[in-house]
């Protein structure tokens, strides 16, 4: 934001966008400043979001292709246990700590790992998703409120602006014009925020779903794998 | 605590990095608005048909025939063709001719605008009236001496009645001091010395102002009449100046008389100069200031003097449903009265109805050979079709009353289906 005032000095024309902004009353200022900033973060999420997103897919095809490579799952438990990990590899980190601690006793609270495998599964499901869905809420949140506050700011200038023109008598369209300018600056700017936090939102809404729904695929497939050797062993041991 | 950006979350740098640019770049596109071009008024086209163009070139009623390039009429060549705005006069009427200062007129007010007037001559008094104010000068003074004389009288009157009220009030002073004496007298013998003494010191003191008053008195009246005698001379000196005045007055008078005699032969002359002087420029910017008369014919381009009766083609007045029904009539009996019907068309129980175009001159004669527009497979319609344009050809020409003389262009091109159920 330029606000360096020989700058301003130098641009603060009638109709530029900085002699709109100069000259609006302070809440159509404030409504303005809200709205820029409102924008600014607004991109900040969803660049950060594409980002973890696409890390999140690459990493899970990663990891999917490792697992199913026939690596036994020993090894890669223990290759995976040291680091955070997210995705994928979280839900079977968390799922073979619980196997691994069950069978650490001498395999006595076998009867029930299965549900507990699961419970574990779903609760990092929940965590994963919750990371992916942490802000979207803001974005739905300036993509309706931002028109909003723009046709806030819009009224209020425009209001000032009839006071203004009832005082001064004067009704001619040159007179008028200036004021409504400014006034609708603040919805172009509304607009501006919203209609991309609107579109980014619904596109990446629909990742985390689709993020969501093959985390649960591979929490089901995992559970299945499991609990078909929990059966194994317990038959083994009988 | 500062905020870090992390490496993992580019997300902020990036968006605040972008609207910054995004605005620097507002900055720079929308430093200034181009105004609207100016509007251009439309021009109004009208839009007209070939039937209105046709009635527009309609001509009049009581001409001999139509002609194939109809022209409005015109008596003689417009001498400039002006198109002007509605609502404007029709010609530029020219200024009227500027009068020469010197030229006679009737009317005064307007001379006395065009004509400077001569530089007015000073003003003098009348003579009469100078000399009725001298004798009232004289009159003046006369009172003025009489008053003089009067005043004189009464100062004097006032000066002796002073003297005389300065002696009572001495003397009233003497005998209120006399009392003032006795009684002093009765009250203290001790102080009679210094009393004397005071009272003689008084005593004198009252003659001293006795004889001063007298003197006072004395004074006033020679001054009185001093004045009196000073007013009166300079009285007589006004009136000596007035007569002068008054003598030279009657003088300035007669040589201005004179003078303004000699003027004004002069302006006559002139006046006769002018007169005389043919102006033909100025007769006939005078003539052009007019209004010209309104009968003087209409004027066109070009000069047409034989009234068109429009073109043959030129639509006119249309029939009206009425007269339409009552044309047809007349002309299908006329032609149906001509048909003679084949034999074989007669005894057919379905015949068929040949459609002829008959083209008409005004007179009712034929313009075109009458020609069938229809078609059949019928073997009977040839034979019928011959017989309609033999009947329309042997009842040429058609009479066609003249009534319906103005509606030629109604009927001048005809379409007659001739149907054997029609005839009656």
């Amino acid at each position: 934001m330029p606000t360096d005032p020989t700058q301003m000095a130098q641009v603060a024309h009638d109709m530029s966008l900085w002699g709109l902004f100069w000259q609006a009353h302070i809440v159509v200022k404030l409504v303005m400043v809200g709205l820029v900033g409102a924008s600014v973060w607004c991109w900040a999420i969803i660049i950060d979001k594409t980002l973890l997103f696409s890390r999140t897919r690459r990493s899970m095809d990663r990891f999917e292709e490792v697992f199913w490579s026939g690596q036994s799952l020993e090894e890669l438990y223990r290759s995976l246990a040291e680091r955070p990990n997210t995705g994928l590899a979280a839900l079977f980190v968390a799922a073979m700590r619980e196997w691994k601690r069950s069978f650490e006793g001498g395999g006595r609270s076998v009867a029930s790992l299965s549900q507990r495998i699961d419970k574990v599964l779903d609760v990092t499901i929940q965590r994963e998703v919750e990371r992916l869905d942490s802000k979207l809420l803001v974005l739905a949140s300036i993509g309706s409120a931002g028109p909003y506050i723009g046709l806030f700011g819009t009224v209020w200038g425009i209001m000032t602006s009839f006071t203004a023109i009832a005082a001064s008598k004067n009704t001619s369209l040159a007179v008028v014009a200036p004021g409504i300018a400014e006034a609708l600056f603040a919805t172009a700017i509304g607009l501006f925020a919203a209609i991309p936090a609107v579109l980014a939102y619904n596109k990446l809404q629909s990742e985390v779903s689709r993020a969501q729904s093959r985390l649960e695929g591979f929490a089901d497939e995992f559970s299945a794998i499991l609990s078909r050797q929990i059966d194994e062993r317990i038959a083994h041991a009988a | 605590m500062r905020w870090k950006p992390k490496a993992t979350e580019p997300g902020i740098v990036l968006s605040g990095v972008a609207h910054a640019a995004i605005l620097a770049a507002g900055l720079f596109a929308f430093t200034s608005q181009a105004p609207f071009p100016d509007a251009q008024e439309g021009i109004p086209v009208e839009v007209i048909t070939d039937n209105q163009l046709s009635e527009m070139t309609k001509g009049e009623r009581d001409a001999k025939q139509p002609q194939p390039n109809p022209k409005p009429r015109a008596e003689r060549v417009a001498e400039q063709v002006e198109r002007r705005e509605a609502g404007e006069a029709k010609v530029d009427a020219p200024a009227p001719p500027r009068r020469p200062a010197e030229m006679k007129t009737d009317d005064k007010p307007v001379e006395a605008a065009q004509i400077p007037t001569p530089p007015a001559p000073p003003t003098r008094p009348d003579l009469e009236a100078e000399r009725r104010a001298a004798d009232a000068k004289a009159a003046e003074a006369k009172a003025a001496e009489a008053k003089a004389a009067e005043a004189k009288a009464a100062e004097a009157k006032a000066a002796q009645a002073a003297a005389e009220r300065a002696e009572t009030r001495a003397k009233a002073a003497a005998e209120a001091k006399a009392a003032a004496e006795a009684e002093a007298r009765e009250e203290a013998e001790l102080a009679r010395k210094e009393a004397a003494r005071q009272e003689a010191a008084r005593e004198a003191a009252a003659k001293a102002r006795a004889e001063a008053k007298a003197k006072a008195d004395a004074e006033a009246k020679a001054k009185a009449e001093a004045e009196a005698r000073a007013v009166a001379e300079a009285r007589a000196k006004q009136e000596a100046e007035a007569r002068r005045e008054a003598k030279a007055a009657a003088e300035a008078k007669a040589r201005a008389e004179v003078k303004a005699k000699a003027e004004a032969e002069a302006r006559a002359q002139r006046q006769a100069a002018v007169a005389d002087k043919f102006d033909a420029g100025s007769i006939q910017q005078m003539l052009q200031s007019k209004e010209r008369s309104q009968s003087s014919g209409s004027t066109g381009s070009e000069v047409n003097k034989t009234a068109a009766l429009g073109t043959a083609t030129g639509a006119s007045q249309r029939l009206n449903p009425s007269q339409r029904d009552a044309l047809i009539g007349i002309l299908q009996e006329q032609l149906h009265k001509c048909w003679i019907v084949p034999v074989a068309l007669q005894s057919s129980p379905n015949p068929p109805v040949p459609s002829v175009r008959i083209r008409l001159n005004q007179d009712g004669t034929l313009a075109a050979e009458p020609a069938v527009t229809n078609a059949s497979g019928d073997p009977l319609f040839q034979v019928a079709a011959d017989s309609a344009t033999r009947a329309a050809r042997r009842c040429a020409p058609l009479r066609i009353p003249a009534q319906f003389t103005p509606f030629y262009q109604d009927w001048k091109d005809l379409r007659v289906n001739f149907n054997l159920r029609d005839r009656v």
